[in-house]
């Protein structure tokens, strides 16, 4: 920062040195200004205002206008902690990018981060905090559908506007949606879609459904049975289990004493690295047909193929072989150097998308007025180019739930390298997952009952 | 019969999960009934164990590749032999530290023991996550231990029929050197009439020392057995210090025989609920204490307890 406001003030001081000098010829015959001399002074007022000027003109900005401070309240700890981390460090390279080209409308981008550990009684007041004390402009975080919900609540009250970055419970589009809130990540209607219909064939009508006992879980689960049962198949038994269950062996012995065709699990974090590991200890992988309805990359990354079966619905992948991946993963790499992950994930790609839509529709508008935002969110259209996808994602104006390319995938057998543990079976477009049942279950409150909120 | 039949998987499951559970709260037992200190650090220790054994299993030795390599040739059940033996007893030594920072708690308020030990247990999970990271961690087990077995219709795990089995030797072993060894007689005595060991010429300090390491070693023991079934992460601990504080006191505290009484009754509650009401497993077993203890304070088999002072 001192070297470039030395380098401003220098031109200036040289540009008007000369421009005086300039105006102490033009003083007796004013009709003898020599024209050349007055092009060169005009273009040394030129080099000295705007080259620098131009050059630091976002810094100076940035300088004098106050930051704009962006909240993450993401899970450190607690179930979700690994997603937690990883979606935080996608908002983070999103934002540190945006301040490389100068930051937001000439304002420098900051974060405060409050740990919401996978606890909507911890993350209702870690909200209230953020926007209250902290004066965030902006709230973003939640893996966790209960922590995503609390906080959802706390910034609608506020008006703030609110990025639910990769908590895919059906409700969080659905019945808790709101005019402030907007939800990145598929939910469990969307995945179950994509591979519901695929197993049926592959492993037949006769369903058990292992499901977590909490709103995502309960919500996931719901909507399974619904496109089992709309499929012809039947949910046979639904086996509900407590969250942070340390052992699913009881459970597992119901499951081979029914002898199902499938089991769908809508279990999360790191009870499903548990389930699947006492599946596995069980030697239960081989001769069920698996569905776990999304598979977070920080829960299965290193944990080694072996360990790893079913199929899963997914957003994104690194080996998606599209354009624009390759560079994406570079710039991870340079940056994320000192993490344990070495490509990024669905949980990472979730949070530097939203976090860079929010900064795209700030320039847009020109504004941080959250209904300004809303207005412009609720329209967003994304090039699947852009998003690195196979086809273009819309902001559902109803729901707030963006749509997108499902990607059906499982554990690939034959890597290219370490890291590449999904096989892609296929894809659907964002219409053909749609979760039509959030749409009508969604009622946005109106603009005119949402607080005015500009940071 | 068919309903016998039906009921027999989920009995056995119950009781290895009651042997497990056993094997949990054995440290943690010891030293409450010993030295009447409540170690709230059982879990992190449960959890150190876990990492010791990880470490000891494949030690990233930075500066001695070639010492690496040697060692990581060496078959996978040599290995997991070698962390199953020293883990325990680094962890242990790691528990006499531990054991120097309470002795200034000895004799006063409970109070200070216990803050002591909630404020380990942090700093140790902390300290985990600082050195491994906070990602889920694998073990890698002995082919011949991993897998399942099929006897008649049943299918069950090699390793679980290994734990339990190692839990019911670890249970004999801890009795035998309780009940017939001059150590464990000391030991006893200790927790009897402190005054009365101290008047025969025994070092309490010494004894204290040697059963917080004891306990702690017995809590990494467990560590180490649980982490396949489990996973190894940081907070993993919390999943430990709960059952085997609540086997403790159903038991009746410091009561060997009360442990693992209320371990296997807390293993039968859990997996038959697991089995045939799976959304109360976890309940069933505070329910299963609320009854005990609202008609026999003291637990099963427990005499005097510092939780009656």
């Amino acid at each position: 920062m001192t070297a470039a406001g030395t380098s401003e003030a220098g031109s200036f001081g040289a540009a008007r040195s000369f421009f005086m000098q300039g105006l102490d010829d033009m003083t007796p015959p004013r009709a003898s200004l020599p024209r050349r001399r007055l092009l060169r002074g005009t273009a040394a007022l030129a080099a000295g205002f705007a080259g620098p000027w131009g050059l630091h003109h976002a810094w100076a900005q940035a300088r004098a206008k106050k930051p704009l401070l962006i909240g993450l309240a993401t899970d450190d700890t607690g179930q979700y902690a690994a997603s937690g981390q990883d979606e935080q460090r996608g908002m983070r390279m999103a934002i540190a990018e945006a301040n490389e080209r100068g930051g937001v409308l000439g304002r420098r981008l900051e974060v405060v981060h409050a740990d919401t550990a996978g606890d909507p009684a911890v993350a209702a007041p870690v909200a209230e905090r953020l926007i209250r004390q902290q004066e965030v402009a902006f709230l973003m975080g939640g893996v966790h559908s209960g922590v995503a919900s609390a906080m959802s609540k706390v910034a609608q009250a506020h008006g703030c506007i609110y990025f639910n970055t990769n908590s895919s419970s059906p409700t969080e589009a659905g019945k808790d949606c709101h005019r402030t809130k907007f939800v990145w990540d598929g939910n469990g209607t969307n995945f179950s879609t994509s591979v519901v219909k695929g197993a049926m064939t592959g492993f037949g009508r006769d369903w058990v459904l292992i499901t977590s006992d909490y709103t995502w879980g309960r919500n996931t689960a719901r909507g399974i049975r619904g496109i089992v049962e709309g499929n012809g198949g039947r949910i046979v038994e639904e086996l509900v289990v407590p969250q942070n269950t340390p052992d699913f062996s009881a459970v597992l012995n119901k499951v081979r004493a029914i002898k199902p065709g499938v089991i769908a699990t809508a279990v999360g974090g790191d009870d499903l690295t548990l389930l699947r590991r006492q599946v596995r200890e069980n030697s239960m992988d081989r001769g069920f047909g698996w569905i776990n309805n999304q598979q977070d990359w920080p829960d299965v990354y290193g944990l080694g193929r072996e360990a790893l079966f079913g199929i899963f619905g997914t957003t994104w992948y690194w080996g998606l072989g599209l354009a624009g991946v390759p560079e994406f993963v570079a710039r991870y790499q340079r940056t994320q150097g000192d993490y344990r992950i070495k490509v990024p994930g669905n949980v990472f790609y979730n949070g530097y998308m939203a976090t860079r839509e929010l900064l795209r529709a700030i320039e847009r508008t020109a504004s941080t007025n959250n209904l300004k935002l809303i207005k412009e969110l609720e329209t967003l259209r994304i090039p699947a180019l852009d998003r690195m996808q196979h086809h273009d994602a819309y902001m559902n104006p109803q729901t707030h739930q963006l749509q997108q390319t499902i990607y059906m995938a499982a554990y690939n057998d034959r890597p290219r390298r370490s890291d590449d543990l999904f096989r892609i079976l296929g894809r659907l477009q964002p219409h053909e997952v749609e979760d039509r049942a959030s749409t009508q279950q969604c009622s946005l409150e109106s603009y005119a009952a949402t607080p005015s909120y500009e940071p | 019969m068919d309903w016998l039949l039906a009921l027999l998987p989920h009995l056995v499951n119950g009781i290895s999960l009651g042997l497990l559970f056993a094997l949990i709260a054995l440290g943690f037992m010891l030293i409450v009934g010993v030295m009447e200190t409540i170690n709230l650090a059982h879990g992190s220790l449960f959890a150190l164990g876990m990492y010791a054994a990880l470490f000891l299993l494949a030690p990233k030795l930075g500066w001695f590749p070639e010492l690496q390599a040697g060692y990581m040739s060496l078959p996978v059940g040599t290995r997991y032999a070698i962390a199953l033996f020293f883990a325990p007893i680094l962890v242990g030594l790691f528990g006499l530290l531990l054991e120097l920072c309470l002795r200034r708690t000895y004799g006063k308020d409970p109070l200070y023991g216990l803050l002591l030990t909630f404020g380990a247990a942090l700093v140790i999970e902390e300290l985990i996550r600082v050195t491994w990271g906070s990602n889920e961690q694998q073990m890698a087990l002995p082919p011949t231990i991993s897998g399942a077995f099929m006897m008649g219709d049943l299918m069950y795990s090699r390793y679980r029929v290994f734990a339990s089995g190692f839990a019911i030797l670890a249970i004999v072993a801890l009795w035998l050197f309780l009940e017939k060894t001059p150590y464990g007689a000391i030991i006893k005595a200790g927790a009897h009439d402190s005054e009365m060991v101290r008047a025969l010429g025994i070092h309490l300090g010494r004894l204290r020392s040697a059963v917080f390491a004891l306990g702690v070693a017995l809590a990494a023991i467990a560590g180490v057995v649980m982490a396949p079934i489990w996973g190894i992460r940081p907070h993993v601990g919390v999943d430990a210090v709960v059952p085997a504080f609540l086997i403790i006191v159903l038991g009746g505290v410091g009561s060997l025989w009360g442990a693992v009484i209320a371990g296997l009754l807390v293993g039968l509650v859990v997996g038959l609920t697991g089995a045939y009401a799976s959304e109360w497993s976890l309940m069933s077993m505070y329910l299963l204490f609320i009854a005990v203890v609202t008609f026999r304070s003291r637990g099963l088999f427990g005499k005097k307890s510092v939780l009656d002072t």
